[in-house]
């Protein structure tokens, strides 16, 4: 069984997918992106990611990897990796695995790496059947997600609702000062802050007490 | 070691007096050779003799070479400030069990679930 290293922690469907794959041979593996990072998350970097945390596992680096280290060490100064290398060694340890890939804010990934990253995404759920991707992402990238991975893509939206009327909650119920807050103005805290636009959010710098905002 | 990648190390248990290591042996022989001998290896310690803990340079370069980043460290500071529940909907809608249940044969067309929401839904949260 190989699992994500950050298993251990609160997530939806990672938490889901880690717990489903109990004892069988099944990889959950994550990426974030990060505008601020754009330099350093390159198509080579963020597979090189997913490859890494496959390979972390409590069954050891196969040896296709190690292998292909040695290989480059043997260059001047050491060779660095490509994204056809890497694809080939994925899809030689994933091929008969159950795989799941799943990538946070895709829109925040550099156009130019978006393309070569979506593209290998392709090639791997091509050549590893098994393999399924979840991913995240503002509307604008939808369109480039189903024409670069064929169609083969299913779209869910997400509303602001859910998120913020859960949070709010926990935070009404779990406030330090109760005896600050009176029944009407928890009813208004309910009523406005749901029906405020993400816009409106980052405008009034709630990031600090609405965590998800960017997100 | 970096904290946040617990499983980077290996974890040999052995008995100081054989060769006997409770790990499969292509993995036990590659520990050997990279961490011989543990008196001389930086990157472990003993605890009351019984159990060594080896971090091997090799596996650790290799890991470095296939890449730097860290998305482990992100997913934790996530998981640290998301409420419990939140976004669980999704794992009971039509999309979501249509790409989940997926089988190569016959439903290659829903291999990857795209969730799609403006600044602020909660994405990251999802995950």
């Amino acid at each position: 069984m190989v699992l994500l290293i950050g298993c251990d922690n609160s997530s939806l469907v990672i938490d889901k997918l880690c717990d489903e794959a109990g004892e069988g041979d099944t990889a959950v593996m994550c990426f974030y992106f990060d505008f601020a990072a754009r330099n350093e998350q390159s198509p080579v970097n963020m597979l090189g990611s997913l490859l890494r945390q496959f390979v972390s596992g409590p069954g050891g680096i196969p040896e296709v990897v190690v292998r292909d280290f040695q290989k480059q060490r043997k260059g001047i100064g050491g060779r660095g990796l490509q994204v056809s290398g890497i694809l080939k060694m994925f899809q030689a340890i994933t091929a008969t695995k159950r795989t799941f890939i799943c990538v946070d804010a895709l829109d925040e990934c550099e156009p130019e790496h978006r393309m070569i990253i979506l593209e290998s995404l392709r090639q791997i759920l091509q050549g590893s059947p098994n393999t399924r991707i979840f991913m995240t992402g503002r509307p604008q990238v939808r369109s480039e997600v189903e024409k670069r991975l064929d169609g083969a893509v299913v779209f869910r939206s997400i509303q602001t609702q859910d998120g913020v009327v859960k949070y709010l909650c926990d935070k009404l119920r779990n406030d330090t000062t109760p005896e600050a807050m009176s029944n009407a103005l928890e009813a208004e805290i309910m009523k406005t802050i749901p029906e405020m636009n993400s816009e409106t959010y980052v405008e009034a710098s709630a990031k600090d007490r609405l965590p998800w905002v960017g997100g | 070691m970096n904290p946040a990648f617990p499983r980077l190390g290996v974890v040999a248990l052995t008995n100081p007096k054989s060769s006997n290591t409770f790990l499969s042996s292509s993995r036990a022989v590659k520990i050997k050779k990279m961490s011989q001998p543990f008196s001389n290896n930086n990157n472990s310690f003993n605890i009351g003799n019984t159990i060594n803990y080896a971090a091997p340079d090799d596996e650790t370069k290799i890991l470095t070479w296939l890449s730097p980043l860290e998305p482990w460290v992100r997913h934790r500071d996530i998981g640290a400030e998301r409420v419990d529940g939140i976004g669980a909907w999704l794992l009971e809608t039509r999309e979501f069990r249509r790409w989940h249940d997926a089988s190569r044969e016959d439903e290659s067309n829903y291999a990857t679930l795209f969730c799609d929401g403006n600044p602020g839904v909660g994405k990251s949260y999802i995950m």
